[in-house]
């Protein structure tokens, strides 16, 4: 049989051609070859196009009155107040109570309890003999009595432990609501809010204030302009009560509806609406870098 | 010597009393507000009143202003006693009205009828500067409101961005209302359209001259797609193109004095150019693919395509000089039907996406490609406006064919096509 197998297997191998292994080979290894080459120049990917980046002002609000500083530095200052007093003294307070909760544990234990807090009663029951000249009715009556007076017990218990839940609920309240005023930068020394603001407002600076003021009066559509790449500088004199006094274009763009709506946006913050500290000089710089892409 | 103590006192008082300006430097990268108030005041009668005239004007000239895309109109409503008045001169206008109301711009106008005649005399006002900004007045008759709407609104446009805008111009189509594909032509919002051709056949594949009101497309009223050159005013027609085989796709040269087509005289669809008399000037391509749609780039020295050469067709851009071809799209298995922006900035272009074509933009070196519409339906065949601001396509919706225009950036999608009607395959002309 094997001899059989054996001779099967040699004619098959000299039936098949001796090239076709090498074929199989050659095969092989192109198929190979292809990722390789598919990683090379001549199959160039296209590179990612990065989204388009938002901005959005929700921070620079101005107004009337900026506050100095980052906004936990108000908050400290608010902490001289009485009230707030109250506040900060409550959190050192639940750290004693802590051991409280065993106090509490009388709820899970109301039979065990039974047997330990009857002799305290007892003396009750003791003057109660005076009854004794009935003993049928009497026993029936203590047992009553028993009963009923433990379930006041049992409530005044659980009266006492809902106080004491209460008190400590209310102590770790106190102690969030302090913990959560304490609102701290992310960032330590942030500049947020004004640098040289002096009122009690969280807000903008005045440079911030005329910086939002100004840019709420520019209106320019992106239809307007083929590009991108415009920036003109005007210097800005206001007065101490918000007024423009004078301006003048430093540079201008070159690009004509790119300069008249910057002219128009001017003319629009003639008045601040508000006054300023002393008489500034703003030199503003406008360009669209953060202006949405125009495909 | 009590002089000068005097004076050095008085200038020592005054410099004390000078408040010293505080300089601060400020950025402002983008503005608050990125559309322009404007107001448009109803036309005013300058003689007898006429009913129709100031609403349909009205409509028109809204219409093409809030599909541009620049402004936010003001409420009519809440116009105060100025619009009651035909200011035409700067002077008249009561500005402090209009900026108590938010505008930034304010259009008045008034019409006066003589006759059959009709004038309407427009201005435009910069309320801020209190200037006028653009005045015009229209010479026509009863039926030519709405061009004279399309008209001013143009100058509107060239007035806040110093380009001309496209609403008086026409777009091409090929409708099938009456059962056959046939040529019409219609205003950019829609109106009057009108029919062109009567082949009884199949007409496919518009183009406008941009030197001369006339058109090319192909039709098999001679049972080959052969390549046609209408008149539009005449009605004269000829066939311009009668090779054996395909002759389509043909799009006029940004000069208009060569014609970018189709050809597949030699079995083998392949981009060639030919002359306005028909003559064969070159031949763009050379390979065993199909190559079709050409689209010429504005200064006329490259042309896009599509070729199937790596397999799926996929657009290619093609020097018309040294004929060296570039390949411009890689993603997608189907893109189709290139067109370039006439400001070059883009090139647009259909993409089979499952299952269905959405219109797509990228630039001519390939990057930053974009789709620009969603939603059901296939939007193929997109074309640009003039200005290059807008395009123009079709969409192929629950079996029913109709024309679309939308903004460059794929926003203010608009149906402009009646409904009902199968239309397809729109082409924007020039400026009329």
């Amino acid at each position: 049989m094997e001899s059989s197998r054996k001779q099967r297997w040699r004619q098959l191998q000299s039936a098949v051609d001796p090239g076709l292994r090498w074929m199989l080979l050659v095969s092989l290894l192109l198929h190979l070859l292809l990722p390789i080459l598919y990683q090379t120049l001549w199959f160039p990917t296209k590179e990612r196009v990065r989204p388009t980046v938002y901005r959005v002002n929700l921070v620079n609000k101005p107004v009337k009155n900026p506050q100095a500083g980052r906004p936990e530095a108000v908050l400290t200052k608010k902490k001289k107040s009485p009230p707030k007093v109250k506040l900060k003294s409550k959190p050192p307070k639940p750290l004693p109570p802590k051991p409280k909760p065993p106090k509490a544990k009388p709820k899970a234990k109301p039979v065990p309890v039974k047997a330990k807090s009857r002799p305290a009663p007892k003396p009750v029951i003791k003057s109660k003999p005076v009854v004794k000249p009935k003993p049928a009715v009497s026993e029936a009556q203590e047992t009553a009595l028993q009963r009923r007076l433990q379930q006041l017990r049992d409530k005044q218990r659980q009266e006492q432990a809902e106080k004491a839940r209460q008190a400590k609920l209310d102590m770790l309240r106190a102690a969030v609501a302090a913990e959560s005023r304490q609102v701290e930068s992310p960032v330590r020394n942030a500049p947020v809010g004004s640098v040289t603001g002096k009122g009690d407002q969280v807000g903008v600076d005045e440079r911030d204030y005329v910086r939002e003021f100004i840019t709420q009066q520019w209106r320019l559509s992106r239809y307007q302009l083929n590009t991108r790449n415009l920036e003109a500088e005007v210097v800005l004199v206001y007065s101490t009560s918000g007024k423009l006094l004078h301006y003048r274009f430093e540079r201008k763009s070159g690009n004509e509806v790119f300069d008249s709506s910057l002219l128009r946006a001017i003319l629009k913050s003639k008045d601040l609406g508000q006054p300023l500290q002393q008489q500034t000089e703003f030199d503003v710089t406008f360009n669209l870098k953060d202006m949405l892409d125009k495909p | 010597m009590k002089i000068y103590r005097a004076a050095l006192l008085t200038l020592l008082f005054c410099s004390l009393l000078a408040v010293p300006a505080l300089a601060v430097r400020i950025e402002i990268s983008a503005p608050g507000e990125q559309t322009i108030p404007l107001a448009i005041v109803p036309l005013l009668p300058m003689g007898t009143a006429k009913a129709g005239i100031a609403e349909e004007f009205q409509q028109v000239l809204e219409n093409d202003l809030t599909f541009s895309g620049l402004f936010d109109l003001v409420d009519p409503e809440s116009f105060l006693a100025d619009a009651k008045k035909l200011t035409l001169h700067s002077t008249q206008v009561d500005f402090g009205q209009w900026r108590m109301l938010g505008a930034d711009a304010l259009i008045k106008g008034g019409y006066r009828l003589e006759g059959e005649k009709l004038i309407v005399e427009l201005r435009l006002y910069d309320v801020v500067s209190r200037r006028l900004l653009t005045g015009r007045r229209y010479f026509g008759k009863l039926r030519d409101v709405r061009r004279i709407a399309h008209s001013f609104a143009d100058q509107v446009l060239l007035s806040l961005t110093g380009e001309l805008g496209p609403f008086n111009s026409r777009i091409a189509y090929i409708s099938k209302r009456t059962g056959y594909k046939e040529l019409y032509l219609m205003d950019v919002d829609g109106h009057n359209p009108v029919r062109l051709t009567d082949h009884r056949s199949i007409v496919l594949n518009p183009d406008f001259s941009p030197t001369r009101k006339e058109l090319i497309f192909t039709s098999y009223k001679k049972g080959n797609p052969d390549l046609y050159r209408k008149e539009i005013y005449t009605g004269r027609e000829s066939r311009l193109s009668l090779k054996p085989g395909l002759n389509i796709g043909g799009r006029y040269s940004p000069d208009g004095r060569e014609i970018a087509l189709t050809l597949s005289k030699d079995k083998n669809s392949e981009i060639y150019l030919i002359g306005t008399d028909g003559t064969i000037h070159k031949r763009l391509t050379n390979h065993y693919s199909i190559d079709v749609d050409p689209s010429w780039s504005p200064d006329g020295q490259q042309i896009a395509f599509v070729s199937d050469r790596r397999g799926n067709p996929n657009i290619f851009i093609v020097d018309i000089n040294t004929l060296a071809v570039k390949r411009l799209t890689y993603a997608g298995k189907y893109n189709a039907t290139p067109a370039w922006n006439p400001k070059g900035g883009r090139i647009a272009f259909a993409r089979l996406k499952d299952r269905q074509f959405n219109i797509f933009s990228i630039r001519p070196d390939g990057s930053d490609e974009r789709q620009l519409t969603f939603g059901p339906g296939s939007k193929e065949h997109p074309r640009w406006s003039p200005d290059g601001r807008f395009l123009v396509y079709s969409l192929d919706e629950n079996n029913e064919k109709s024309i679309w225009m939308m903004r460059a950036d794929g926003t203010g999608a608009r149906r402009i096509s009646a409904p009902g009607s199968s239309d397809s395959h729109p082409a924007w002309s020039g400026r009329w």
